[in-house]
């Protein structure tokens, strides 16, 4: 071993001079920076949503960077650019939608502007008026996603609800728009979505959209009518306004219903098309297949018959009128007014039936079965019946007015017992029914006929005849008169002659009377001695009476003022 | 120009970074304090340019996010509007206020970029031991290290528009991420300017005059 002083011998260090360019952890600031920007950008990166592009006819309201899409008020995206179609015709907007939106961008999405709309029926996209308008989405159901889109004009009304569509024929659209109400039993379930001419130009379509569950409630029995506005119906029965709700009043609406007369099946398959019916009434009319129409020929003016006005048997709706004019006779070279009346027997049987049923009182509650049955049996025997009606019972058509204000007319199947015998002819093809004047024409027949009367009465000869009669009265007035002055002169004296026998033969009946008294009563008798003091008391009171009348002669003031000195005798 | 080729190192001076007082080094391998100010005096900073290439990339880096990400969102009526510093900038020369626009586009997007530039030409040439205009290097890099701390003037409205414009249900702003990058460049470009030391702009010269003399 080395002594410890001897330290030459060690080897010397040697320094390594540092290498140039020995990385520093200074680099580590750069690789950071670099690391959370390159995360920032890969996180924005992949939160990228889809580009897409809708073309629009009109940008309105929609700025880039600014305008939203919007889901369920939820944004789903932003405009980033909006420029003209290379036409210049529509508008072409472009917007990234967010990543978790990405999977609604499919086929048949549809996209359109949210304003605001201030209509009769409601404000929408109130919104809109403090965040600028936006566009609206509505999600698709097609797998086949897509980045290019044509916006819709109007906004659709339904965009995700559940429910059913359905489609209506109209011959016109009345005062229906887009979101005009649908009700069932007042009830607002649905709206119109969408109209459209049919291809042949002579229908309308209607598309209804009915929310879940009412959409259940729509049978294919169901009839559509249209409960638009007001509906004022001037007829014969009288003026009716009827309408179904405020709103609908104001924006127009439909309502639909079950008629009575059809049970419902099952709901109806969505899409199905159905009859829009112009009110309620029509919409409500039992299908008149069996209809038979009759000839009615009246003989008078036809003035305020309408086609359309009603038929009642008994008063009961039971057809209505379908032409009225005028058939020329070539025969007898006369025209006459001739009225065709669609005249629904099955009306007339269902009363008929009820009846029957009402008389037969073993069948109480005849099943839907054996009820459709007996219908069915007595429609075939309707001619048979209308024709032992008219001839056995009387039925006659008759003009009625059924409103004497507006002057309209209808046809009345009444009994008429008393009406002339007529027959029916039912082979015919269009059979007449005998008629019966009209009220209010018989009444004027009869009015006219007293005046006739009267018209021929010999009034002038009357009038004469009265004048004569008068004056030989006043003769026999005065010849009455002259009478009963002769009657005075005449009669007079022997009047008084014959009294004063009458007197004399009084005062004998007094003799025979007092002779009586001494005779048959005797002067001690009861009746004898109380009539004396009777007559005692009668002479007391006759005195006082004498004294009072003395009094009053002296004194006549005493009666008020008593009097004024003490007498003798008293009262 | 002739005195300029001989840089204090050479002659065995070093000069104050801080009060840029010529004096002896305590020792050779460690330069000790200066006489002045204190300040710990080196020769030439130790890994001056590599520093200084570190901080320029970083803050290049993140100078691409401070611009694109936005930098204030407000919340006006409901709507929601990012605004990026350029988007900024559009928006107030379209509003008509160019001075406005002017003074933003100046001060947070070509300054923070010209330092960017000024800083990397300056490594570059460093590097490549050029001789050229050295003055204007000096000068520029001068620039660059004053202009630096008047940077911030983006963060500082950032912060005073977010603190003031708090009014709940109608409108608010809040800072976006891009102001946070920014004022990282800011802060990466101070620090870069600050490793970068000037004198290695010389050292090509000094070694040229030496080489030649």
């Amino acid at each position: 071993m080395a002594e410890p002083g001897d330290l030459d011998g060690l080897p010397q260090a040697t320094v390594v001079p540092r290498k140039r360019g020995r990385i520093s952890v200074i680099w580590i600031i750069p690789i950071l920076a670099a690391v959370v920007a390159i995360g920032i950008a890969v996180q924005r990166i992949r939160s990228e949503g889809p580009t897409i592009e809708i073309v629009f006819s009109a940008a309105e309201g929609i700025e880039a960077g600014k305008t939203l899409v919007k889901y369920k008020d939820v944004v789903i995206g932003r405009v980033t650019n909006v420029e003209l179609t290379n036409d210049f015709a529509k508008v072409r907007v472009t917007a990234k939608i967010a990543k978790h939106a990405a999977g609604l961008m499919v086929e048949d999405a549809r996209f359109w502007i949210v304003q605001p709309t201030v209509s009769l029926s409601g404000i929408s996209g109130l919104g809109t008026l403090l965040s600028g308008n936006y566009i609206g989405f509505g999600p698709g159901k097609a797998a086949q996603s897509q980045s290019y889109f044509n916006g819709l004009d109007v906004a659709p009304v339904i965009t995700e609800e559940r429910g059913g569509q359905f489609a209506l024929r109209a011959n016109d659209l009345g005062s229906l728009e887009i979101g005009s109400p649908v009700y069932y039993r007042r009830l607002p379930v649905g709206q119109v979505i969408a109209y459209e001419l049919a291809p042949d130009g002579n229908t309308v379509q209607v598309k209804i959209f009915i929310k879940a569950p009412y959409d259940t409630y729509v049978y294919p029995e169901t009839r559509f009518w249209n409960a638009s506005g007001v509906d004022v119906s001037v007829g014969a029965d009288g003026v009716n306004v009827r309408t179904e709700s405020l709103v609908a009043l104001l924006v127009g609406g439909l309502a639909f219903d079950v008629p009575p007369f059809e049970p419902p099946s099952g709901p109806a398959a969505a899409n199905t098309v159905f009859t829009l019916y112009n009110d309620r009434t029509a919409a409500m009319k039992a299908p008149d297949a069996i209809a038979r129409r009759y000839v009615l020929h009246f003989k008078e003016s036809l003035r305020g018959l309408a086609v359309g006005a009603p038929v009642t048997f008994l008063g009961l709706p039971a057809g209505e009128v379908t032409s009225v004019g005028l058939e020329f006779d070539a025969a007898k070279a006369n025209v006459r007014p001739r009225v065709v009346i669609t005249y629904f027997p099955e009306r007339l049987m269902t009363y008929a039936s009820a009846k029957a049923d009402a008389r037969s009182s073993d069948a109480v509650p005849p099943d839907e079965q054996k009820r459709r049955d007996l219908l069915r049996r007595l429609v075939a025997e309707r001619g048979v019946l209308l024709k032992r009606l008219v001839e056995e019972r009387g039925l006659r058509g008759q003009l009625r007015s059924g409103s004497l204000l507006t002057g309209q007319l209808y046809v009345s199947f009444d009994f008429h017992p008393n009406a002339p015998k007529a027959k029916v002819d039912m082979s015919q093809e269009e059979p007449e029914l005998p008629v019966v004047p009209g009220t209010l024409v018989e009444l004027e027949d009869k009015l006219s006929r007293v005046v006739d009367k009267i018209d021929k009465m010999p009034l002038e000869a009357i009038g004469n005849n009265i004048k004569k009669d008068l004056e030989s009265l006043d003769q026999t007035l005065k010849a009455a008169d002259k009478l009963i002055s002769d009657a005075d002169v005449k009669l007079l004296p022997q009047l008084r002659t014959s009294l004063e026998d009458l007197h004399r033969t009084l005062g004998a009946v007094e003799r025979a009377v007092n002779s009586a008294d001494t005779s048959l009563l005797g002067s001690n008798a009861p009746a004898q001695q109380e009539l004396r003091e009777a007559l005692q008391e009668f002479a007391r009171a006759a005195r006082s009476l004498r004294i009072l009348t003395d009094q009053l002669e002296r004194q006549p003031s005493s009666v008020i003022r008593g009097k004024t000195e003490p007498t003798s005798g008293g009262r | 120009m002739s005195a300029a080729g001989v840089s204090a190192a050479r002659v065995g001076l070093v000069s104050c970074t801080t009060c840029r007082l010529l004096s002896r080094p305590a020792d050779k391998a460690n330069p000790g304090r200066c006489p002045r100010c204190g300040a710990v005096l080196v020769w030439r900073r130790r890994h001056s340019l590599q520093y200084t290439w570190a901080l320029v990339i970083a803050a290049a880096i993140c100078y691409v996010p401070a611009n694109v990400l936005p930098v204030l969102s407000t919340t006006a009526l409901g709507s929601t509007e990012s605004d990026t510093i350029m988007g900024g900038v559009i928006f107030l020369y379209a509003s008509g206020s160019w001075p406005l626009a002017l003074i933003v586009l100046v001060a947070s997007v070509m300054i923070p970029l010209g330092k960017l530039l000024v800083l990397g030409y300056l490594l570059v040439t460093v590097q490549r031991g050029s001789v050229e205009n050295s003055h204007n290097r000096t000068r520029v890099y001068e620039l660059v290290e004053f202009i630096g701390r008047w940077s911030m003037l983006d963060v500082f409205v950032d912060a005073f528009v977010v603190a003031l414009v708090q009014l709940q249900p109608l409108m608010s702003v809040e800072p976006g991420l891009g102001v946070v990058f920014f004022m990282v460049v800011v802060v990466l470009t101070m620090l870069a300017a600050q490793c970068f030391d000037p004198r290695l702009i010389w050292d090509a010269a000094a070694q040229r005059q030496a080489h030649h003399g």
